[in-house]
């Protein structure tokens, strides 16, 4: 009497495996035609950052993080960690991780900022997402790395794609909201003077929004980072598959290292991605 | 006071063709808002549809002509359907029932596509909160509409900066508007409304966001730049005063009806029903009652080739003190006074303009009692009105002016005595009355005698 009755039961997991194994069966080229792509885009950024002499690199970072934050000491600052990354050996697989990163932010983008604006349009379309994305943004991580791995399998391609999942929903909740916040005064009087829906959405909506969508950009690229170390689980090398065998051999010194390059590295994107999102906001309030 | 200067501007420059028509035009925000519309529901009160139905009328049967060139304003309180009704007629608020007429087309007929022409080529309008785009330099917010227009970006700049020029903020174009005062930013909103060049400004309060000094100043603009680029202008305001200065015609909207429609003048002074008169009742006549409307003709007008005797003879027999006198072509010449006649005469003067008297007060027709007050109290003379030729059209009593400025008062001050004095015997107000109607017959018998 006090147990919950065996014989009401929803067998909720073998539905979904069912619905998994009947996409793997009717939509495996179109997955396989997917992955590819990922891996083609990715393979070529990961070359390109560890063609790049680790000099130009740290050049580069110490300029745009010097131009962004507008102070010399800053971009010094975040050069410097670049090199400390470089001095405790971990500088291709920081690259490696890097053009994950890039790939999955670049995508997530991609993805998130038309839907963000379709769910600015329509309340319908806001009323079904928004949802989705509470969903998307309370399930733990590792839930993701299951379908990816049956749709992907093992390797880079289904840790880009569960990055996605899970760092696409702030992008297009701040689109939506930054669109959303754009003064209806301001849409009124550009629609009064004949602006037709995609005038009104390029010339006034977006610019307006993009504090807003840069705020996006910085969460989603934060979110990424976390989940590409996740992501290592199923196969991404990097600076993830460092700490998870330094936890699987116990060696303390070494899972150190490699999250302190984590951290290093979460610090300058942070910082130079917060730091355009301040200036757009400082540029359309000036 | 520039009060008569809009008036004036306004009438003259009507050519008479109807310009916007709008018929019978009907809003409900609300679901069923057509079933509403074809049953017997839409006759009862807002407030009835409201609640039997949880739709809210907010036009109802509204129908008035705008003649080209005129400024028309559209007055009621808040929710009283303009700002709805200024929408509706740009289509940005879809009407429920009705027909818009500009410039010969229905425009409740076009499509998309025929709408954003009408918008970008044919009007401009003007909002009570600027609707500026932050984002976006003075030029570029002027240059806006011809942007979207798909006017080249030397060209809308040239225009761009002509506007700028025009509303004076010449050396802003490079700043953005939020470092610009509320009075500037809504002359970048006039600009870029004006740049476009369109037939018809439709302006929604805009200056009820200005402080008082900053409105009168932007209404004075507006009438001047309206002498100079004669659009057809609709415009929304809930101030009465706003609205008898730049109104060539009001509307008075209540409860999403027009219940009034008229010049100024007719609006003050013939007041439609307890509603407007309320309304109404705080504006002072002496801003909008003018010379024309009070001035007399004299029973007797000489001409300038008139000798003195026979100018003596007639005023004699007219038992008249003074008279005027004109040219041929009736033009005010001057007046003359039966002393100054028989001083011509003795010293064997022949023509009348030696006789002229120095320093006669002379009004336009649409001068209004607040100005004309002034004049009045600086003359023994009475005050000629004429035409803006010079033509002479007639005259009006300085004790005319000065009794309906005291007439005003006296009536202000009644309605105190009532408010703060009720425990004070009838005996006494009727008393207080009586002091003040012998003083305005006094003043009034003084001036007669002047005359």
């Amino acid at each position: 009497m006090l147990e919950f009755p065996a014989s009401v039961s929803l067998p909720l997991a073998q539905w979904v495996d069912a619905i998994m194994s009947w996409i793997l069966v009717n939509w495996g080229v179109f997955f396989d035609a997917i992955g590819s792509g990922i891996l083609f885009g990715l393979l070529h950024i990961e070359r390109f950052l560890l063609w790049l002499p680790w000099v130009v690199v740290v050049l580069l970072v110490g300029v745009v993080a010097w131009r962004v934050m507008r102070k010399w000491w800053l971009g010094l600052l975040m050069a410097a960690f670049f090199v400390l990354i470089g001095s405790l050996g971990y500088w291709d697989l920081s690259m490696m991780t890097l053009a994950i990163i890039i790939a999955a932010v670049i995508i997530s983008l991609a993805i998130g900022i038309p839907t963000g604006i379709l769910m600015a349009r329509s309340n319908a379309a806001e009323s079904i997402l928004k949802p989705i994305l509470d969903a998307m943004q309370t399930m733990p991580s590792f839930v993701y790395l299951i379908p990816a791995l049956m749709l992907f399998g093992l390797g880079k391609v289904p840790a880009v794609f569960a990055t996605i999942i899970y760092a696409v929903p702030p992008v297009i909740r701040l689109t939506d909201v930054g669109i959303r916040q754009v003064s209806p005064n301001v849409v009124e009087a550009a629609e009064a003077f004949g602006s037709s829906a995609r005038q009104t959405l390029f010339e006034v909506q977006l610019p307006l929004a993009m504090p807003s969508i840069m705020v996006g950009v910085n969460q989603t690229t934060m979110m990424a980072l976390a989940m590409v170390v996740i992501a290592s689980m199923i196969g991404a090398r990097g600076l993830g598959l460092e700490v998870l065998l330094a936890i699987n051999r116990i060696e303390v010194g070494r899972g150190f290292a490699a999250g302190l390059c984590i951290v290093l590295l979460a610090i300058v994107i942070d910082r130079v991605t917060h730091a355009l999102a301040a200036k757009q906001e400082q540029a359309t309030l000036t | 006071m520039n009060g008569n200067n809009g008036n004036n501007n306004n009438g003259l420059s009507q050519s008479g063709e109807t310009c916007i028509d709008v018929r019978g035009l009907w809003k409900i925000f609300g679901h069923d808002s057509e079933k509403i519309l074809s049953s017997d529901a839409c006759n009862s009160s807002k407030e009835t549809i409201l609640g039997e139905t949880g739709s809210v009328l907010a036009l109802r049967d509204v129908s008035f002509e705008v003649n080209q060139g005129e400024l028309f304003v559209i007055m009621g309180l808040s929710g009283s359907g303009k700002s709805t009704l200024i929408r509706c007629i740009l289509r940005l608020i879809e009407p429920t029932e009705g027909e818009i007429i500009i410039s010969g087309e229905d425009i409740c007929g076009y499509d998309n596509k025929q709408l954003m022409e009408l918008r970008r080529n044919t009007t401009g309008m003007i909002f009570q909160y600027f609707g500026l785009f932050p984002h976006r330099t003075v030029l570029d917010n002027v240059a806006y509409g011809l942007k979207v227009k798909g006017v080249g970006k030397e060209e809308r700049y040239a225009r761009a900066r002509e506007v700028i020029e025009k509303v004076g903020l010449k050396e802003w174009e490079s700043y953005f508007p939020s470092a610009l005062s509320g009075g500037m930013q809504q002359r970048v909103g006039i600009a870029r409304a004006l740049a476009n060049d369109p037939e018809v400004l439709l302006m929604d309060e805009p200056f009820s966001g200005l402080d008082p000094l900053i409105r009168r100043q932007m209404q004075d603009e507006l009438i001047a730049i309206q002498a100079e680029v004669q659009k057809t202008i609709l415009f929304v305001t809930h101030d009465l005063d706003e609205a008898l200065k730049l109104g060539s015609r009001i509307a008075i909207m209540r409860d999403g009806e027009i219940i009034q429609i008229g010049t100024p003048e007719e609006v003050i002074t013939a007041p439609s029903d307890d509603y407007v008169r309320e309304f109404v009742q705080d504006a002072s006549p002496a801003k909008v009652v003018t010379a024309k409307s009070i001035m007399e003709q004299p029973r007797v007008l000489l001409y300038e080739w008139q000798g003195p005797k026979t100018a003596l003879a007639l005023m004699r027999s007219n038992r008249l003190d003074d008279a005027f006198v004109v040219t041929r072509t009736g033009g005010l010449q001057g007046m003359v006074t039966i002393e100054g006649l028989v001083r011509l005469i003795r010293n064997k003067g022949n023509f009348l303009h030696e006789a002229l008297e120095p320093d006669l007060p002379v009004s336009t027709a649409d001068m209004v009692l607040e100005d004309l007050f002034p004049l009045a109290v600086s003359t023994r003379y009475p005050i000629a009105v004429v035409d803006e030729k010079g033509k002479f059209m007639g005259y009006v009593h300085t004790g005319t002016i000065l009794g309906s400025m005291i007439q005003e008062k006296v009536e202000e001050e009644k309605e105190m005595g009532e408010d703060e004095e009720k425990e004070e015997g009838e005996v006494q107000k009727d008393e207080k009355m009586e002091v003040r109607t012998k003083d305005i017959k006094d003043i009034e018998e003084e001036t007669r005698i002047d005359a």
